[in-house]
């Protein structure tokens, strides 16, 4: 088939179209009434309840462990204390990325160029991952935290073998998740049965978009260069 | 200072212009829909969601471009985006459950009627982004006017079709064999 044929038979497709579609005016209509969506509104109520047992939950470890810090550090347990300071940080930063990426996804033009506006918004929606990648990092903490100086004193090999292995394997994967949970392995067996689900779907679909969008970006480089390079040559 | 009433009246001008300019574009309102959405229900929730993105920046319309590129823009880029929102339905305060856009798709056997089919079906196999070229060209826009909608260079614009022109062909070419 050759291009004018394409041509006209999109042409016919257009025409049929003007004949034949109808616009519901009332709905649109109804549509143009509507009160502007809140960034709230637009989320599920499960996240809504996440992001506020997140917000509560770093808020109350900041109050417990800035108190412990200023008026009980000789006393504590340091265990504890370092384990839930570093597992507080880690949630605090994973929730500003999470809010701060939701709100940026929320403000982003549309009527911006395409490549630009998607790029925004794919970008966005990816750091999703890191998310995911500074939340696992947590995971020896959880196997720190009940310790104490006692345990540390009267345990025999046994037990500290045992901790320390718990310790060090949950070590290794956080370190090990950490690094490879990225794009490149969107299709490894262990990464789809973590990102399972519509949420992780969406992100990774907007992976394969930044893919395409950077073939564009390329391909747009090159063509500038060349012509560029043309241009100085003559 | 302005009255009640102007303010009101000013509205309804609004209001009307924009349905206006819906009315005469509907078919690339439709064409969108219809190329990144197979569901008809997701169909009807992308105009939606197109129609209410136009409404919200309809106030800042840049009238340096034509309507159609600031429609094609939106629309191309709400559809591009639409996988991001996981619970469709339920992210729409108010989902309007009649269709927007009414258009009886007919099962003719005539062989226009066929490829036609069959140009939607390629189209809708393309990649995001390719898409949207596709039917930036299929509507004869200029490569300037493609260029200012996707954000790339005219030259860029050129070979992307060439080789996007080049596959629909091939497609095509193997239907018929």
């Amino acid at each position: 088939m050759e291009d004018t044929e394409i041509i006209n038979l999109w042409k016919s497709y257009d025409k049929k179209l003007n004949e034949n579609l109808l616009l519901n005016r009332k709905n649109v209509e109804e549509i143009i009434k509507m009160k502007a969506q809140s960034l709230l509104s637009t989320m599920k109520p499960i996240k809504i309840f996440t992001v506020l047992v997140g917000i509560f939950w770093v808020g109350l470890g900041i109050i417990v462990l800035s108190n412990i810090y200023f008026y009980a550090f000789v006393e504590a347990n340091k265990f504890f204390l370092f384990s839930a300071t570093i597992q507080v940080g880690l949630t605090a930063i994973a929730l500003f990325i999470y809010l701060y990426q939701l709100i940026l996804i929320y403000q982003v033009d549309v009527s911006e160029a395409i490549l630009e506006t998607q790029e925004k918004l794919a970008s966005l929606k990816s750091s999703t991952l890191w998310v995911a990648r500074i939340l696992f990092l947590q995971l020896p903490v959880w196997t720190t935290f009940y310790w104490n100086e006692s345990m540390l004193e009267n345990g025999n090999a046994f037990l500290y073998m045992v901790q320390a292995a718990v310790t060090l394997s949950f070590t290794f994967v956080a370190v090990w998740l950490f690094r490879n949970i990225k794009y490149e392995n969107r299709d490894k067996k262990w990464f789809r049965i973590i990102f399972n689900g519509n949420e992780w779907n969406a992100v990774i679909k907007s992976m394969e978009l930044l893919s395409q969008i950077d073939e564009y970006r390329i391909e747009n480089q090159t063509k500038n260069e060349n012509f560029g390079g043309v241009k100085k040559s003559v | 200072m302005v009255s009640k009433i102007e303010i009101i009246r000013q509205m309804e001008n609004k209001s009307e212009l924009f349905l206006s300019v819906i009315e005469s574009h509907k078919g690339i309102l439709y064409k969108i829909a219809n190329s990144y959405c197979k569901d008809s229900e997701d169909r009807n929730d992308l105009v939606q969601e197109i129609i209410v993105q136009l409404w919200k920046s309809f106030e800042n319309y840049d009238d340096r471009y034509k309507y159609s590129t600031w429609i094609y823009r939106i629309a191309l880029n709400v559809a591009i985006s639409f996988y991001r929102k996981e619970n469709r339905r339920k992210e729409i305060a108010h989902p309007i459950t009649d269709s927007i856009l009414n258009f009886a798709e007919t099962s003719s056997t005539d062989d226009t009627e066929k490829n036609i089919n069959l140009l939607q079906q390629f189209i809708s196999e393309l990649k995001e982004l390719d898409k949207a070229l596709m039917l930036l060209y299929l509507e004869e826009k200029s490569h300037q006017e493609t260029a200012e909608i996707l954000g790339i260079s005219e030259t860029n614009v050129a070979t992307k079709i060439g080789r996007i022109k080049n596959t629909l062909k091939q497609k095509f070419s193997s239907i018929k064999t």
